[in-house]
């Protein structure tokens, strides 16, 4: 059984509460730090971004980590060094990572995978790798042998016959794109937002995390009432971009604001 | 999607766009079966083609061009006397169209050099489309006729300064608009690049440029030409050019790549020569990259030639050698730049100035009573102001 699998069939949590950052903003040893903060704030589980130098699902913030990120020379060695350090902290954490396609196949599927798991990976998130495209398809029987989850993303646009279709080569939880666009926050979410979080419950037989936008503790609140789990990516790096500089007061914004969404949650 | 599915050219292409924009994908790619099958549609866009752009355009026979490089005789497909000055009207007529027929009622586009911005916001003041183009900040600077055209004619401007603030970082700006946006805006992709369909719809909507440069050579000469030549960015009007031509075995295949300053990374756009395949913007291509798959800026002197991909159809034909793709330097580009506009009298783009300078070393490696065609992708006004700063550093 997957990590992740087991964690969600655990009942420890009413919705779990994946919080996410960029790896390597503003540096590789501040990511350790900023990473184990999260973790002991209470996430479930923890959104590890790979930097890509083009990010087209991303919004500004994300897309400024970024940049921020590959100012520091990056390497496959880093990404993995800094993940296990990560992992070390706390073991029983599902990680998870985010990113595109382009840096996983340079690197090569299996060497990719190999590592990631060794450096405590149980999961990959690839927003611009549909799940009907042979590359997803070799990944997901990869990422099968290794007991490790392919987690894809379902938005608003995504078809009845899509969604119905993806759930061959799905596991882990669904990544639910609460709304239309890139990753930010938002004031408001669709009006049909748990409908469609309700019809997906029922049509894979998967937990349904909802992500984009979401950033203060109403907001996930609110969703965690009918989400499986709430996804938080923007409002964490909006946290690192303003205090980055110094290190341990970021740290101890960080902790505040994930201590108090975990509790909105709970 | 498989590799042997439409949408693929070997094992480039496909549709690899994150999952928001699948619906609208699928959404185009059938309109698109049903409009290519259409009278309707195809009388529409033949008589927009005729009566706006000004088609068909001429195949100039470059008598002084010919003398001076002292080869094969050179012909000049004229897509710089299209309505707005280069070949990228033939792609926003028809994907506007396309656009009407599916209900869209905004359009959006990316662009380098602002000639597509400028096609994109012609066709949209046309039919009355608001219109937005994304255009890196820097192209907003060294293009700056064309932002101050594309703005007049009624279209948004959105300069974009993420990154190298170029036509890369301008098309992901657009790719997230259109995410956005998706219900109610088509993206005018402006080269045969992108997700599935769009690389077939711009190469079959530029594919009047081959059609015609064929006939027109055939009805004049009664044989094809030994050569044809254009230039590479994302490739449309090359793809355009060359798919007449494709299944004409003996008709050599030239296209003409931004060697920039030099070789090493950051230096050119040299994709064909220097690319590793990889996955940028939603297709599977070459990609000039570092060693753990970071996309490295691309230069060239030309904004239109500034992108480190290139449309899959010419991965495929470069893997498949049909096409012999070369490199040519800014320096080679701006020298080819001036002399075609002293000798004969046109001032090509800087683009097209690339294609002018493979296409005199194949004339002389022709020879004399053999035929070559080059596509004359645009017009170079937008590149006098930049060509002569340029001209004032190397005098200095």
């Amino acid at each position: 059984m997957s990590k992740i699998k087991e964690l969600f069939e655990s009942g420890k949590f009413k919705s779990a509460f994946i919080p996410y950052f960029t790896l390597g903003d503003p540096n590789y040893n501040d990511s350790i730090e900023f990473g184990k903060t999260i973790l002991d704030g209470g996430a479930d589980i923890l959104e590890l971004g790979i930097p890509f130098s083009d990010p087209v699902a991303d919004g500004p913030v994300i897309q400024r980590a970024v940049a921020r990120s590959l100012k520091n020379k990056f390497s496959f060695d880093e990404i993995f060094r800094v993940t296990k350090q990560i992992h070390l902290h706390k073991q029983e954490t599902p990680l998870v990572y985010l990113t595109y396609f382009n840096p996983i196949y340079h690197c090569g599927i299996t060497k990719f995978l190999d590592n990631a798991k060794d450096s405590g990976v149980v999961g990959l998130v690839i927003p611009d790798l549909p799940f009907d495209t042979i590359e997803s398809e070799t990944l997901f029987q990869e990422l099968r042998l290794r007991d490790m989850d392919l987690i894809h993303l379902v938005t608003p646009a995504s078809t009845k016959k899509r969604i119905e279709a993806l759930r061959k080569t799905s596991t882990g939880f669904i990544y639910y794109v609460t709304s239309f666009g890139v990753t930010g926050e938002r004031r408001e979410f669709s009006v049909d937002l748990k409908e469609r979080i309700r019809f997906l419950k029922d049509t894979i037989q998967l937990p349904i995390c909802a992500g984009f936008g979401i950033s203060t503790p109403e907001q996930a609140s609110q969703i965690a009432g009918y989400a499986d789990g709430i996804i938080i990516g923007s409002a964490i790096q909006r946290v690192i971009e303003e205090n980055g500089q110094d290190a341990s007061k970021a740290k101890n914004v960080l902790a505040d604001y994930i201590t108090k969404i975990r509790a909105s949650i709970s | 999607m498989g590799k042997n599915q439409p949408g693929y050219f070997g094992e480039f292409g496909g549709r690899y766009a994150p999952e928001i924009l699948t619906e609208a994908l699928e959404e185009l790619e059938s309109t698109y079966q049903k409009l290519k099958k259409s009278k309707k549609f195809k009388k529409e866009l033949e008589f927009y083609l005729q009566n706006y752009v000004g088609r068909p355009s001429p195949l100039t026979y470059a008598e002084r061009l010919t003398k001076q490089w002292g080869g094969a005789r050179i012909w000049l497909k004229r897509e710089d006397l299209n309505h707005t000055g280069a070949h990228k009207i033939n792609n926003a007529i028809g994907q506007a169209l396309i656009a009407k027929f599916m209900g869209k009622k905004r359009i959006i586009a990316e662009t380098g050099a602002g000639q597509h911005g400028l096609a994109t916001a012609t066709v949209g003041a046309m039919f009355g489309m608001e219109t937005v183009v994304y255009m890196g900040a820097v192209d907003v600077e060294r293009q700056n006729l064309n932002a101050k055209k594309i703005e007049m004619l009624g279209a948004k401007i959105l300069p974009v300064t993420a990154g190298e603030a170029t036509l890369k970082e301008a098309t992901s700006e657009a790719m997230r608009d259109w995410a956005l946006n998706v219900s109610t805006t088509h993206y005018i992709v402006g080269s045969a690049i992108g997700p599935h369909p769009f690389p077939t719809i711009v190469r079959d909507l530029q594919s009047i440029i081959g059609k015609e440069a064929r006939s027109q050579f055939k009805k004049r000469n009664h044989n094809l030409p030994h050569a044809i030549v254009a230039c590479v960015g994302g490739g449309s009007n090359a793809i355009g050019m060359f798919h007449a031509f494709l299944k004409d075995k003996h008709v050599a295949i030239y296209g003409a790549e931004a060697g920039g300053l030099g070789p090493k990374p950051g230096e050119h756009s040299a994709t064909l020569t220097y690319g590793k395949t990889g996955f940028l913007h939603g297709t599977k291509t070459l990609i000039i990259q570092d060693e753990a798959g970071q996309i490295v800026p691309a230069h060239s002197v030309s904004a239109g030639l500034d992108y480190p991909g290139v449309g899959p159809e010419h991965a495929y034909l470069s893997q498949t050698k049909r096409v012999d793709y070369r490199m040519v330097t800014d320096e080679q580009a701006l020298d080819c730049f001036l002399e075609v506009t002293r000798v004969e009298g046109i001032i090509p783009a800087l683009e097209t100035a690339h294609a002018f300078y493979v296409a005199r070393d194949v004339a002389k490696d022709l020879g004399k009573k053999k035929d070559l065609i080059i596509c004359l992708s645009g017009r170079g006004d937008k590149d006098v102001t930049e060509v002569l700063r340029i001209l004032g550093e190397r005098s200095k």
